[in-house]
């Protein structure tokens, strides 16, 4: 089960910001183009830094504890990495907003979507 | 200068201007930018930790490669400023495909 430590570590990342979603109305898993979007920079740009990292010896990972998979000489894991960290930081972002809306006043952010569904409507369910 | 020591600082120099001088969404004054971030610092440490600790270590370093200064849970400082790099690329294209009224004006060209 070693081989799987790094693997549950980024489902441990997003079993926890879960609750950011469904309970306190991030709305970022909902709109899952806008993600996809702001993830492929990203995603690009940290692949090319970690494959350069491998290349220079910079950093290297334990055999035990990953599954073997490898995109050429980089992990799976580390491209589950560059998806799962960054989206649990969008949900992060988006929840302290709804927070801070309440702070200031507005509705809680339990409290339905925190739009009017007029809004919601005309801006569509992806953004 | 230990090289990924200098590539993270550059990193974080490149996401900063990229925000400055292209995207100008905002963020970087807001509190939501901020709290976020810090939050996501603290998440870091048992994350990174738990992937860099000293015993039954996930992911080692080079130590020529970074300065050695390790903070919280036994991660490389330089790792702090690669996960600033990474959540604030992410969240400047974000805010700008999700709000892209807020965008500031440019610059009057000179």
């Amino acid at each position: 089960m070693s081989h799987w430590h790094y693997l549950f570590v980024m489902a441990g990342c997003l079993a926890i910001t879960l609750p950011l979603e469904l309970v306190l109305g991030a709305r970022v898993w909902r709109r899952p183009r806008a993600l996809v979007t702001a993830l492929v920079p990203t995603v690009v740009v940290f692949v090319a830094w970690d494959l350069w990292g491998i290349y220079r010896g910079s950093w290297f990972y334990a055999d035990e504890f990953i599954t073997g998979l490898h995109l050429g000489p980089m992990p799976i894991e580390e491209l589950v990495f560059f998806l799962v960290v960054p989206i649990c930081g969008v949900l992060t972002y988006e929840a302290v907003g709804r927070c801070l809306t309440w702070v200031k006043g507005g509705p809680a952010p339990w409290a339905g979507q925190g739009e009017p569904a007029q809004a919601r409507g005309a801006r569509g369910t992806d953004a | 200068m230990p090289e990924y020591t200098l590539i993270a600082l550059c990193s974080v120099l490149l996401v900063l201007g990229i925000e400055l001088l292209w995207l100008r969404t905002g963020i970087l004054r807001t509190a939501q930018f901020w709290l976020s971030m810090l939050i996501v610092w603290g998440f870091q440490i048992p994350v990174d930790g738990w992937l860099t600790k000293a015993e039954g270590t996930i992911v080692g370093y080079d130590p020529q490669q970074i300065t050695g200064l390790r903070v919280g849970w036994n991660s490389p400082i330089e790792d702090f400023a690669f996960g600033f790099s990474m959540i604030t690329l992410t969240l400047l294209v974000w805010q700008r495909v999700t709000r892209p009224d807020t965008q500031e004006a440019s610059p009057e060209p000179h």
